[in-house]
This record gives C-alpha cells, structure tokens and sequence, in this order.
C-alpha cells in the first residue's frame, strides 16, 4: 500500500568532522552522549564491516537493548548499520509498545565538513520490513511530516476536545 | 523512552490506520463535527463503498464511532487513541533530537580540553 518513507534527522555540529568523528566510534565517547541521562553500557563496539555495537540503557527498575551491526564504515564520512532493539539476550525482538514497529532500521549517519564545523545527516528506514512494519512506520512518519493532516492543527484541536 | 499504560496492539492499529492519506483527511474533515458517508465522500473522487472501507479501519482503529441507533450512521472522532498515538510520536521524534543535544555539550567540552589540554590522541 505503501512506499516505505524515510526519516530525516540534520544537525550542523560546531566541531572539526574528527572530533565529531571520534564521538561515534569511541566507546567512551559514546557513552557519554546516547543515551541522555540514564545510565549507558557500551558492552560492545566494533566500528567495521560486520562489527557490533551492543549498547544498554538503564533506568529505574528499567532499561533497553540495542543491537547495531554496521554495513558500511567509511572514517570520517559515513557510519552504515542496522539498528535494532533486543531482549536481554540481545536477541533481536519487536517494540513491546508497538509491535509492528520496525525490528530493524537501516541508519546511515554522513558526516559533512563545514568549515569548522560538521554537518550531520542522519537517517531511519525500516529493513526488510514486512507490509505491516512499513505501513506502521509509515504512519508515523505522515504524522512528523504534516501531523497527520494538513498542518499540526489537527492533533492541537484532538489534544484540546480530550482534555475538554 | 519507557511510556507505560499502553495497549501495543491499538497504538498499531492507529498507526497503521494513519499511513492512509485519504484516511488522515477523514480524521482531519471530523475534527469540524460528526459527518455521515456521503459528507465524508465529496472531497475525494472515490465512491461511498470505499468511503465505508476507509471509516471502517479507522473504527477498528479506535479513532472514530459511529453511531448504530441513526440512519445516517455520523462518524464521530474519538481523540485518546490519537492522543496516545502523538505521544509515541513525540517519542520517536526526539530519539536523535534529544541525543544529538547531549552530542553538542560533549563536542564542547571535548573541543575545550583539547585547546588547554596535551591535545588529541
């Protein structure tokens, strides 16, 4: 029904592409920043063809698991990886919140110089998904484009009628 | 990122049901009032049977009611399935965004220690 749609994330960053970089493929580093404000274990990072990055987040009495297997490593231009979220096992598993929701979501992350500055490209879509994940993801990505409908009137005027 | 309360298979159902562009509009055109087929089928060159489709996975969806004591069988918006779709969505929008703030800071105190400090590896 439909083409599966892409999600676009863009950000000029005000650091040499190295440093930002070095960000993403230090295990150290990338504790420090994903994962904001809570607890962040990098148990593994393999930055090459067919490495993994295994990374838990840990909150209260709760946490998530990912499960990232990079495709592509060009330094410093272009990290390539299927995203995922595991069990404890770190066995691939579907969004307890939405289970349609894509099990794994093709990320490429490009690195742009600028000057001084890096500009950074980041984008999700979803990977040998079934109908069923794309139309998920689909869904929500009408929503960030035009707040499903023309404009995010519809959900402001939802969101006042529920709390009317 | 952990939102608890949640019925996983509805909020699927909602997003399935809003992947649709003629289905969006639906829920859009309902937002002014309570409509029957016919209204609903004018803006789109489509017939009322597949109007009736449309309103029917929206219904299975929880995002509309229609009333069963009335002739005309008016679709009405039902707005907490949507509420709780949007809130997901927040989620999902600020997965990066919130990361690539803390990225930021990093940067910046990275770039700082590397101008006082022994320099980079």
């Amino acid at each position: 029904m439909t083409d599966s749609p892409i999600f676009v994330l863009e950000r000029v960053f005000d650091a040499p592409r190295e440093l930002v970089w070095r960000a993403w493929t230090d295990p150290t580093l990338l504790a420090r920043w994903y994962g904001p404000n809570v607890e962040t274990i990098v148990h593994e990072l393999s930055v090459k063809p067919g490495g993994v990055w295994r990374n838990e987040m840990k909150w209260g009495n709760g946490g998530q698991r990912e499960r990232m297997e990079y495709l592509e490593v060009i330094e410093p231009e272009k990290l390539v990886w299927l995203h995922s979220m595991t069990d404890e096992n770190w066995t691939v598993s579907a969004n307890p919140m939405m289970p349609d929701w894509p099990r794994v979501l093709l990320t490429t992350v490009t690195f742009k110089p600028d000057g001084d500055q890096t500009k950074l490209r980041l984008t999700w879509q979803p990977y040998e998904a079934s109908q069923a994940e794309i139309d998920c993801f689909a869904g929500a990505m009408a929503g960030l484009d035009q707040g499903w409908g023309s404009g995010m009137d519809i959900l402001a005027e939802v969101l006042a009628e529920l709390q009317a | 990122m952990e939102l608890t309360g949640y019925d996983s298979d509805a909020l699927n159902s909602v997003f399935a049901a809003l992947a649709d562009p003629t289905r969006r509009a639906i829920l859009q055109h309902l937002v002014k009032g309570d409509a029957p087929v016919s209204e609903l089928a004018k803006p789109f060159a489509m017939s009322q049977p597949a109007i009736s489709k449309h309103l029917k996975v929206l219904e299975q969806a929880g995002l509309i009611e229609r009333a069963i004591d009335k002739q005309r069988r008016p679709a009405r918006l039902r707005a907490e399935p949507m509420a709780d779709a949007v809130r997901w969505l927040e989620v999902f929008r600020d997965y990066w965004a919130i990361r690539f703030d803390e990225l930021d800071s990093l940067l910046d105190e990275l770039k700082k220690a590397d101008g006082k400090g022994p320099g980079n590896d």
